[in-house]
């Protein structure tokens, strides 16, 4: 077998089309994960019983296995767990009408979840107890003191670990294939099983993810720049 | 989809998928060993700057952090005998097992060599430079005075790294390697329990994510035992040591705590990036 150099090109291009897929699935999981996170974030740091130890088994839980696993888990529970439900109160829904993208969102933003909380809650722990201190003595509630004092200054301290975790969910969003969900991976397998030419496939598949995560640190530069203006120091 | 929910069955499956551990420990020690090794010799490029060949490694780091693995693992799997071909080297009937722990190890080098570097350049420059004044050489210094201050700070984020590489090894039955994931799935499909074979497999992998992590930190408080009867302030209550032991090393502190801080904020060694 030779390598064929014009053809890396012409799966380049048919690549190019299913990139929205991929994007979708990681801006999907990555802002679903970011609520579940903050949620789980939130419990752990005010340390409310029972609720906070739910949170902790659930990072500890999804930080410890593959994403793989909760991908097929969630594959072939949910649909059991759903027309089980359904059928007890009779609604008309069957779990076959679920696209099978959904159980990549559900499925991902699970995982997401779990390493965003763990990005959240050290960024606030980073912020200072003295900040909300300062915003309860003039006068703002808790949560008017979390919203503008806290959270702005936590996310500018997690935001390098936040693109992280958005090129970590980028990057597994390749496992999506599994479920039959076509992503760029799936697309390459698929360009690569037609005309038989897997390494060049995978050379434009690597080459695209490439670039897709040196935009996403590229972004992120220009939104610490921007996010971080408040933290200089000096006169002006 | 399968048969009904049976607890009994995932019990049943421990014993089946734990006979496939050592496929996936295997992976897991065998790139390890090949992360190792190119990541030193990935990392001294940059360390000691040498011109040409830094540009190199940092091309290699981005790459290997800016693709996804299982992308690595096919363009290994795929590409790597076409290659060597070129070279009349005939890697065809080569094991499998060799391309899994070939794309492993290689993406556990760029990790490796990230906090390689993170971690060395951590340790205080007049560490080196006292070590010099002693009269010991570049290579001397290196090993004797750097590299036990450097593996303490390191071990952290390599415990990190091991855990990702374990949880990575899930991806090689992608590629047709029997191991936990892939077993998990062939005793899924023979006894239609599919929940119960990945809810089985899920713990088994939960509990030696658990295990590595309880060792690594042993191997952390044994490694940073020299810093320990210092920063009982800032690490928690740990073995107080002996008092007098403890003023004759308080001259010290300031530095090594220093050390500490610094490694901490400098190390962005996690997965994902492709900062060049």
């Amino acid at each position: 077998m030779k390598i064929d150099p014009s053809f890396i090109w012409l799966a380049f291009v048919q690549l190019l089309a299913v990139i929205p897929t991929t994007l979708m699935i990681t801006a999907v999981s990555v802002t679903a994960g970011f609520v579940i996170g903050l949620a789980a974030a939130i419990v752990r740091i005010y340390n409310i019983p029972l609720l906070s130890q739910l949170a902790s088994a659930y990072v500890t839980f999804i930080r410890g296995t593959p994403m793989l696993t909760h991908l097929l888990l969630i594959y072939f529970s949910l649909p059991v767990l759903v027309d089980a439900i359904c059928a007890q109160f009779g609604w008309g829904f069957k779990s076959s009408s679920i696209p099978m993208i959904g159980f990549a969102f559900i499925s991902f933003s699970i995982t997401a979840g779990a390493y965003m909380s763990e990005v959240i809650r050290s960024g606030l722990l980073a912020v200072s107890r003295g900040q909300l201190e300062a915003a309860y003595s003039v006068g703002m509630t808790t949560p008017q003191g979390l919203r503008r004092i806290v959270f702005p200054q936590a996310l500018a301290a997690s935001l390098p670990n936040l693109s992280n975790s958005v090129i970590g969910m980028l990057h597994g969003s390749t496992l999506a294939f599994t479920v039959s969900v076509v992503d760029i991976n799936a697309k390459a397998q698929i360009v690569a099983a037609t005309n038989w030419k897997f390494f060049e496939a995978y050379l434009a598949a690597a080459a695209i993810f490439w670039g897709l995560t040196f935009l996403i640190e590229k972004l992120t530069a220009l939104l610490e720049k921007r996010i971080n203006l408040y933290n200089r120091g000096g006169v002006a | 989809m399968g048969a009904p929910f049976d607890f009994t069955f995932v019990l049943d499956f421990f014993p089946k998928l734990a006979s496939t551990l050592g496929v996936t420990l295997f992976i897991v020690a065998g790139s390890l060993l090949v992360g190792m090794i190119v990541g030193i010799v990935i990392a001294l490029p940059r360390l000691y700057r040498i011109p040409v060949l830094s540009t190199c490694s940092k091309v290699y780091v981005s790459f290997f952090r800016g693709t996804p693995i299982l992308i690595q693992l096919f363009l290994f799997y795929y590409g790597l005998p076409e290659i060597l071909q070129l070279v009349q080297l005939d890697l065809s009937k080569a094991h499998v097992l060799v391309f899994v722990i070939l794309t492993y190890g290689l993406h556990t080098g760029a990790f490796m060599s990230e906090i390689i570097r993170a971690s060395v350049t951590a340790v205080d420059r007049g560490q080196v430079e006292a070590a010099y004044a002693l009269g010991m050489k570049g290579h001397q210094a290196f090993i004797l005075i750097v590299a036990p201050q450097a593996l303490g700070v390191a071990v952290p984020v390599f415990a990190n790294t091991v855990i990702a590489l374990l949880k990575d090894t899930s991806l090689a039955f992608t590629i047709g390697v029997m191991e936990m994931t892939g077993k998990a799935q062939t005793l899924g499909s023979i006894t239609q329990h599919f929940i119960e074979a990945y809810i089985a497999l899920a713990v088994i992998y939960l509990c030696i994510s658990i295990t590595l992590q309880k060792l690594l930190q042993l191997a952390e408080l044994r490694l940073l035992k020299h810093e320990l009867p210092d920063s009982r302030d800032d690490r928690g209550s740990r073995d107080s040591g002996d008092t007098e032991d403890n003023t004759a090393r308080k001259t010290f502190r300031i530095q090594k705590k220093r050390i500490y801080t610094r490694t901490a904020g400098s190390m962005r060694t996690e997965k994902g990036g492709a900062k060049l």
